[in-house]
């Protein structure tokens, strides 16, 4: 391993597991265990997978002033973003979005959460602790402005996901109860460090502070975890050991991508990044008004985005097989009769799907919903293309290699029966 | 993933740079790949074989195998005619990583068996393993 390669605190675990370890955003990282990439897959969907994400980066914003920085700087409107009603965030919530330079590109994607009335965390991507900070520095306003630290490698983030993830929480919380009382999708309680983020505290068994999040990257119901770094394997642990009857699996980052991808959400740098954000299927972390067609807020690259007239638009897609192609200068999408139709931005498999008479159908779609029994799913090739001009879902394109080339299908959703935003009642 | 000490390399089949195997038997050839390639590649969900009665010749491209990430290649250890194509892995690729040995991907007739010589056996196959 390249001794410029960062590693997570978890890393030796990994290691003694014999997980096939790569590297990714500056961090030697587990891609698979000896469990495999398609069984983790399917854990996450079916019981419960268990990701170490200390990889991410956690930043916290403090002072009267950041409520404004944030407005300046972050893509969505922090007064009109929680629940349909369009409410502000306040201390509990947390929303999804984007930071964009002056061009309207996207120089990172996170989330920011509400701690109190003046302190803010916000978590990006691996490595990009750095160049978020200094984003924001640059339109902080002096004395008076917030103050932004960078807790990068400084605090513990676990992710666990999956129908089985509350039931396998619940033995290791002091107060489930608590806890998961009116716990909605993209809401937490708890944190990691009282004196850093002030908030009601949410212990482990053993009083270890913990800040539990409804959230996560694969679409499925579960939690990001958030503790001190010197806590980490001690909640790996009690995890594995509470989740052990429910079949609960360590996941790398292979599952971790193929779930994220069937579920539609973008990777930073691939499938956002340095072009225009101005076509794609995230454009609600755009802060819109009430008409729908202009923004409720001045903020940095929205005059780019409004000045954008005819450009590339990134979709999603699957495929009707496993088979993928794999991403070189030589990729890219085509017609039928071989016109250049745009690039290939992400294209994996999902393991948990497979079509029946051409609908896609999941693992955890009910038999009620066309679910053959028995099910044994292939997987279908999936991910996002970014085409020079939208195509209606349902169009079929091509994906090529130059040797290899796949008939694929533009899609607004590809895997279907998700469990991220059921409510918390139905999961206990 | 495996440390090499930990590949199972048999020594009564010969191997290529790109990690097939060839086994010999009277008048045909059976091919697969090795350990370390499904080591490498993980969980094999899906494979691409040729059609009975294709020719291909040696370092000619003859499939591929799709593990939930990538797409491999898999390349003829020598130049030969395929006879048979091993069918149980259109619904089980996962034979490939149970046992690579076992679930041969092809099985042909020679053009030249002499090539079989020009392969690495166990040994100097992990040697190049090794680096």
């Amino acid at each position: 391993m390249d001794t410029t390669m960062k590693t997570t605190p978890l890393y030796p675990w990994h290691v003694g597991r014999n997980a096939h370890m790569a590297a990714f955003g500056g961090y030697e990282m587990p891609l698979w265990y000896p469990s495999g990439a398609k069984a983790e897959h399917l854990a996450a969907i079916t019981a419960a997978g268990l990701f170490d994400t200390s990889h991410m980066a956690v930043l916290t914003l403090h002072g009267p002033a950041v409520r404004t920085l944030l407005q300046s700087c972050f893509s969505k409107d922090l007064e009109q973003c929680i629940g349909p009603k369009k409410g502000p965030i306040v201390p509990g919530r947390c929303v999804y979005g984007v930071f964009l330079d002056a061009q309207g590109q996207v120089i990172d994607d996170a989330i920011v959460y509400q701690c109190s009335d003046a302190d803010y965390m916000l978590v990006v991507n691996a490595s990009m602790g750095g160049p978020v900070v200094a984003h924001l520095r640059q339109h902080n306003h002096g004395e008076a402005g917030a103050v932004i630290r960078d807790h990068t490698g400084q605090v513990g983030k676990m992710d666990v996901q999956g129908p089985a993830a509350a039931r396998i929480l619940s033995h290791v919380l002091r107060d489930p109860a608590q806890v998961f009382a009116q716990m909605v999708y993209f809401s937490f309680k708890g944190t990691f460090d009282p004196h850093l983020l002030p908030a009601a505290p949410v212990t482990l068994l053993d009083g270890t502070p913990i800040m539990v999040s409804r959230t996560g990257y694969t679409g499925e119901f579960g939690f990001e975890l958030f503790v001190a770094p010197a806590q980490i394997e001690s909640l790996w642990n009690l995890l594995l050991a509470a989740g052990e009857p429910e079949g609960i699996l360590t996941c790398g980052l292979a599952a971790r991508d193929s779930l994220r991808a069937g579920a539609g959400l973008p990777l930073s740098h691939q499938d956002i990044g340095p072009w225009l954000f101005a076509c794609n299927p995230w454009l609600f972390v755009l802060p819109w008004n009430e008409g729908g067609d202009d923004f409720s807020k001045e903020f940095i690259g929205g005059p780019a985005l409004r000045a954008a007239k005819d450009v590339p638009c990134t979709q999603a897609y699957a495929g009707f097989d496993p088979r993928k192609i794999t991403l070189s200068d030589n990729s890219r999408v085509i017609a039928a009769d071989g016109t250049p139709l745009g690039t290939i931005l992400t294209c994996t498999t999902d393991m948990a799907i497979d079509r029946v008479g051409g609908a896609i159908v999941s693992i955890a779609t009910p038999p009620e919903h066309g679910r053959p029994q028995p099910f044994a799913p292939r997987g279908l090739c999936c991910g996002f293309v970014r085409l020079d001009h939208p195509l209606p879902p349902g169009t079929e394109v091509r994906l090529t290699d130059g040797k290899r080339t796949l008939t694929v299908e533009i899609r607004d959703q590809v895997r279907p029966d998700r469990t991220a935003r059921k409510p918390m009642s139905t999961m206990l | 993933m495996k440390e090499l000490e930990e590949l199972n390399l048999p020594d009564d089949i010969r191997y290529t740079g790109d990690h097939e195997w060839a086994k010999i038997t009277d008048d045909t050839v059976r091919i697969g790949v090795s350990d370390y390639a499904q080591d490498q590649m993980g969980d094999i969900v899906f494979v691409e074989m040729p059609a009975i009665g294709d020719r291909f010749a040696k370092g000619d491209q003859f499939g591929t195998l799709e593990s939930v990430k990538a797409v491999s290649e898999i390349y003829m250890p020598m130049s030969g005619t395929v006879i048979a194509v091993n069918t149980t892995l259109t619904d089980a690729p996962e034979l490939i990583n149970q046992d690579p040995y076992e679930a041969w991907i092809i099985e042909i007739t020679p053009a030249d068996p002499s090539e079989y010589d020009q392969l690495l056996p166990a040994a100097a196959y992990l040697d190049l393993l090794k680096g």
